[in-house]
């Protein structure tokens, strides 16, 4: 090969497409395997309906197949590592009972097996106990497509692109003395998936994940030690390159991502520049920066309104809910302070669970979790969204899946995973530093991890936590933390700033058995909390 | 698996993983696609799983899956470029060894040139026998006439059942277009199947006053006890009801076998030789000025006398994925830090030993002859603990660690359980805890079901653990989760 990096860039944008180039992988959509079409090919509706055609013959009474396309791209500063997945599922539901079968090849032989392997699984359960299952209603998607807008599609641009932007962070960091990046890398998806129900529907849509690892470590000489500042505003988005590229992003970042490097450093120099102070034990009120704010909601409320968890279902596996009786709390359990208002959607644009429809065809809708502190929802899929309906009868309201049936990809079962969050913002026209300047005594905290309980009930936090005196930031604790109750602090919330101050930040969440890690986003804004209990976390009893 | 090349290949009914032939006949067709030289090298892995899960005394769902993960690389000039799929047709195969070929020479990865290394003196050690029929035999029926025995005892009494049945298998070679049929190197995977079976549950009553647990995992689904695993958990269930409060503070506590390896996990993952020559972490000892390196723990008692972990990788008890080369390690002997893991370079270059690597993927704790029944009966005031939860590091130097009790937690009082208390919140490093002991159980497998070797993050390490009985555990605070 003559090729090199130099004569290829000399070749210009023609060849940047050419190694962007998918790689060609093959589908079995007739006699013999072809190339792999987009996914709105009408040819893979046909290949849907054979295994929806051989689970109905084998004895389904419902039953879906999902085939997923993904191609990830893991760049780095100096090379590109490229994955590309195709994957079937389908699921058959027989008198009450789920069976699933999967694997990764798209072809009518392989279809009708999974059909038949799928229904086989429910039959040998239904040998059982009567189970019974009502699907909450789902509109019928007649071949419905959707592509997630994104700016810069990151498998379109060439990868050194991408690559120089890495090492350019690096260089334009380490302009600092003791600085530089200790993290620097990034990762794209692009899954194209088809849907397809024994109820009619067909629905095909391709979304993109875009996330970074980007972290920057201060080395400080005196103590000879290092610091890491993990920069989250490249964290898991709905987003193309446009998460690093962009000049900004609404309720991400405010400036570039170089720009955003600089003003964290700033400010972690600032802290630094602190005086430690011994911690005093004891409750004070707190301000919360919006990363912490983000981490509280996803931990407890996010968390504990998973239908399927509060009913048990996770129980062998992550654990249980503090929200316990569903049925009984629904309109009427106090989950925090009338400043509370949590709502879910899998709307948002550039939300990391964004999506048209879920992994049960469902056209996910925006709803609310939490009203002016009143429990009033749980996240449910189509069958979950059953469970309620004689709470949901009693509101007045129909019984009907949120949408959040979510899987990495089809060789997974789909199950209930978190949509996108949003804490609801409050009236107080500040951001952090001004929440901070309104404080007389009290201690501000940062950049909040949180441990929590098994049921999400209670937590400890672990954080960059400051002693705040007459509206400043007087000193820091060199190793401090809180414990809370989810229910207690959320009564405790006494202010929150506006949408202006609100941050989004992407995480991922582990569920089931076998484990699935999905990703969704959480927005929040900083706020203040009155009475929060301070604690060493280092000490012993 | 068919072996037509011009039809996709998929994995049959008769065949749920990839054989040797498979994947030998996979890796030549990869490297005849392979351009202008340079070596080619596979990583192939098939994993089939069969799944049960079931809550609130019902199945919810029960699957067959496969796939499948091939990971080339390509080596051309001093570039080397890395891709992954799972579609294993020639035209992908070709695509993908054209896209890592691309990858070497536009995006590569920088070879270190690989120094000449001696080969390793015994390549042949004996396989560990990680296969069992037994697991790979278990049909869907078999899953669901298990898991109606396991829910029924709990049902019966009223209680909810919720728990998962997982039988896997899968295969792994990693091989190379340079010795195909020549000596493997170290960093070769000759053709290795595997089994791994797990079974767990947990049992809560309806008004979530209590919770038991039961598991077990092992490659051979016929060393699991389902039933006795069920009627365990039930036991603890009912034995948990109605937890009252008890204030925190340093209790003698008595850690069955799951609770000991949940804690003392976070000493496996430390077990690096690197990390005390940087000055960090639980085995540095001192910096020594006159050589100006820092010095470890090694050669020093560091545990209870009574403590000794060894691994024999041809423990199939003990058994992970395929690395013939791993040799038997005691790392700890009679309390003494004996081993810590290094990589093959690290050997030549520091140690300057022709050794292959090591490393802690799985370890035997020795233990005593009191049982947990005796334990209880000794002890005036203390804890049974049945099982942790969400154990986090506070510290690296220490291992002080945090995390939680769950399912189970135990008042003793005069030699008798008098009551179930509340969860509650420890703060103590399992080193702590490990130089406390004042009595030891005879050890037994426990719960660490092995993940996919492609998974990103670090397997369980499966382990061989007595229960033990340990002074002045510290816990912090009192937590409302049941």
């Amino acid at each position: 090969m003559s090729l090199n990096r130099r004569t290829f860039l000399k070749t210009g944008v023609a060849a940047a497409a050419m190694a962007a180039v998918p790689r060609p992988l093959y589908a079995q959509l007739g006699r013999a395997p072809e190339l792999l079409p987009p996914i709105e090919d009408p040819r893979l509706a046909s290949l849907a309906a054979r295994a929806l055609d051989s689970a109905r013959g084998a004895g389904a009474v419902y039953a879906d197949v999902r085939l997923t396309h993904t191609r990830t791209r893991r760049f780095f500063p100096l090379f590109t590592y490229d994955d590309e997945d195709m994957e079937v599922g389908v699921r058959a539901l027989l008198d009450g009972y789920w069976g699933f079968a999967s694997g990764p090849v798209w072809s009518p032989d392989e279809m009708a097996r999974l059909g038949r392997e799928a229904v086989h699984q429910a039959k040998t359960n239904a040998l059982g106990k009567p189970r019974i299952v009502t699907l909450a209603p789902a509109p019928v998607l007649k071949n419905a497509s959707w592509t997630m807008p994104v700016q810069i599609d990151p498998f379109a641009i060439s990868p050194f692109e991408v690559q120089d932007h890495l090492t350019s962070l690096e260089i334009f960091t380490r302009r600092a003395p003791n600085v530089g990046l200790v993290k620097n890398n990034a990762m794209s998806t692009m899954q194209e998936k088809a849907f397809a129900s024994t109820a009619g529907s067909y629905c095909t849509q391709r979304s993109y994940l875009t996330m970074g690892d980007l972290a920057v470590g201060v080395y400080l000489p005196r103590t000879k030690q290092q610091s890491e500042l993990a920069l989250d505003c490249v964290s898991a988005a709905g987003l193309g390159w446009e998460l690093y590229a962009a000049d900004s992003i609404p309720r991400v970042r405010d400036h570039s991502l170089r720009d955003e490097i600089v003003l964290r450093l700033e400010e972690a120099k600032e802290d630094a520049m602190l005086p430690v102070k011994a911690l005093d034990v004891g409750r004070f009120d707190a301000v919360f920066d919006e990363t912490s704010m983000a981490n509280l909601l996803d931990g407890t409320i996010g968390h504990a309104t998973e239908l399927d968890r509060a009913l048990g279902l996770e129980a062998n596996a992550g654990g249980t809910s503090y929200l316990n009786d569903p049925f009984a709390m629904i309109g009427s359990y106090v989950a925090g302070a009338p400043l509370l208002t949590v709502s879910a959607n899998r709307s948002e644009a550039g939300g990391a669970a964004t999506a048209k429809w879920d992994d049960e065809g469902v056209a996910p809708d925006d709803f609310t979790i939490v009203k002016n502190g009143t429990l009033v929802d749980f996240q449910t899929t189509r069958e979950s969204a059953g469970w309620l309906a004689d709470a949901y009868a009693k509101l007045g309201k129909p019984a009907h899946s949120h949408g959040c049936a979510n899987a990495p990809s089809a060789v997974e079962a789909p199950m209930q995973h978190v949509p996108n969050l949003t804490l609801a913002p409050g009236r107080e026209a500040s951001d952090f530093n001004a929440l901070v300047g309104g404080m007389s005594d009290g201690i501000a905290i940062k950049r909040a991890s949180l441990d929590m309980d098994f049921q999400h009930g209670s937590g400890l936090g672990l954080a960059a936590i400051f002693d705040v005196k007459k509206g400043k930031r007087v000193a820091r604790y060199p190793s401090a933390g809180f414990l809370f109750r989810s229910t207690e602090i959320w009564k405790s919330l006494l202010t929150m700033s506006t949408d202006k101050a609100s941050r989004r930040f992407g995480v991922s969440a582990q569920k089931g058995e076998p484990p699935q890690t999905c990703y969704h986003s959480v927005t929040a804004a900083p706020a203040v909390v009155k009475q929060l209990t301070l604690i060493d976390p280092m000490r012993k009893a | 698996m068919t072996g037509r090349t011009d039809r996709l290949v998929r994995l049959s009914d008769d065949s749920r993983i990839l054989s040797e032939q498979d994947c030998q006949a996979i890796a030549k067709r990869v490297f005849a696609f392979a351009n202008g030289g340079g070596e080619t090298s596979v990583n192939l892995m098939s994993w089939w799983n069969g799944e049960l899960r079931w809550a609130r005394n019902r199945t919810t769902l029960a699957s067959d899956r496969r796939d499948i993960r091939l990971e080339i690389w390509r080596d051309v000039g001093k570039g080397r470029g890395n891709v992954s799929t799972n579609q294993l047709d020639d035209a992908s195969l070709e695509a993908a060894v054209r896209a890592a070929e691309r990858s070497a020479v536009l995006a590569p990865i920088i070879r270190r040139p690989t120094p000449t290394q001696p080969p390793l003196p015994n390549p042949e050690r004996p396989k560990t026998a990680i296969w069992s029929d037994a697991t790979y035999a278990v049909t869907p029926e078999a899953r669901g006439e298990a898991a109606r025995a396991l829910i029924g005892p709990a049902e019966a009494k009223g209680m909810q059942s919720a728990g998962y049945l997982e039988m896997r298998a899968g295969s792994h070679a990693r091989l190379s277009s340079t010795r195909m049929g020549t000596t493997p190197a170290p960093w070769d995977i000759p053709y290795t199947a595997w089994t791994q079976a797990q079974c767990s549950m947990t049992v809560r009553d309806k008004e979530g006053t209590g919770s038991g647990w039961a598991g077990l995992s092992s490659y051979d689904w016929a060393h699991i006890d389902a039933p006795a695993l069920a009627a365990r958990a039930l036991d603890k269930c009912v034995a948990s009801q109605h937890p009252v409060t008890l204030e925190p503070g340093r209790y003698t506590v008595i850690l069955e076998p799951q609770a000991v390896c949940e804690l003392i996990a976070i000493v496996a993952t430390s077990m690096y030789r690197e990390i005390p020559e940087q000055g960090q972490g639980p085995w540095v000892l001192s910096y020594d000025d006159v050589l100006g390196l820092w010095r470890s723990k090694l050669g020093l008692k560091v545990l209870d006398e009574r403590i000794t972990i060894t691994h024999d990788p041809a423990d199939p008890l003990l058994g992970i994925f395929p690395e013939p080369w791993l040799e038997p390690v005691t790392w700890f002997d009679k309390g003494v830090l004996t081993n810590l893991s290094f990589l093959r370079d690290y050997a030549l270059e520091k140690l300057n030993v022709n050794a292959p690597r090591r490393a802690l993927t799985g370890y035997r704790m020795s233990g005593g002859q009191t049982s947990v029944e005796e334990m209880i009966s000794t002890t005036t005031r203390g804890l049974l603990v049945s099982h942790f939860s969400d154990i986090r590091a506070l510290d690296g130097n220490s291992l002080l660690s945090t995390g939680l009790t769950r399912d189970g937690l135990w008042l003793i009082e005069h030699g008798k359980i008098s009551k179930a208390v509340k969860n509650l919140r420890f703060t103590e490093s399992p080193l702590f805890a490990l130089n406390s002991i004042e009595q030891m159980g005879v050890p037994v497998p426990v719960f660490r079901p092995v993940k996919n070797p492609y998974e990103q993050e670090a397997p369980l390490t499966p382990a061989i653990v007595p229960p033990i009985k340990s002074r002045d555990f510290s816990f912090t605070s009192t937590i409302d989760a049941i």
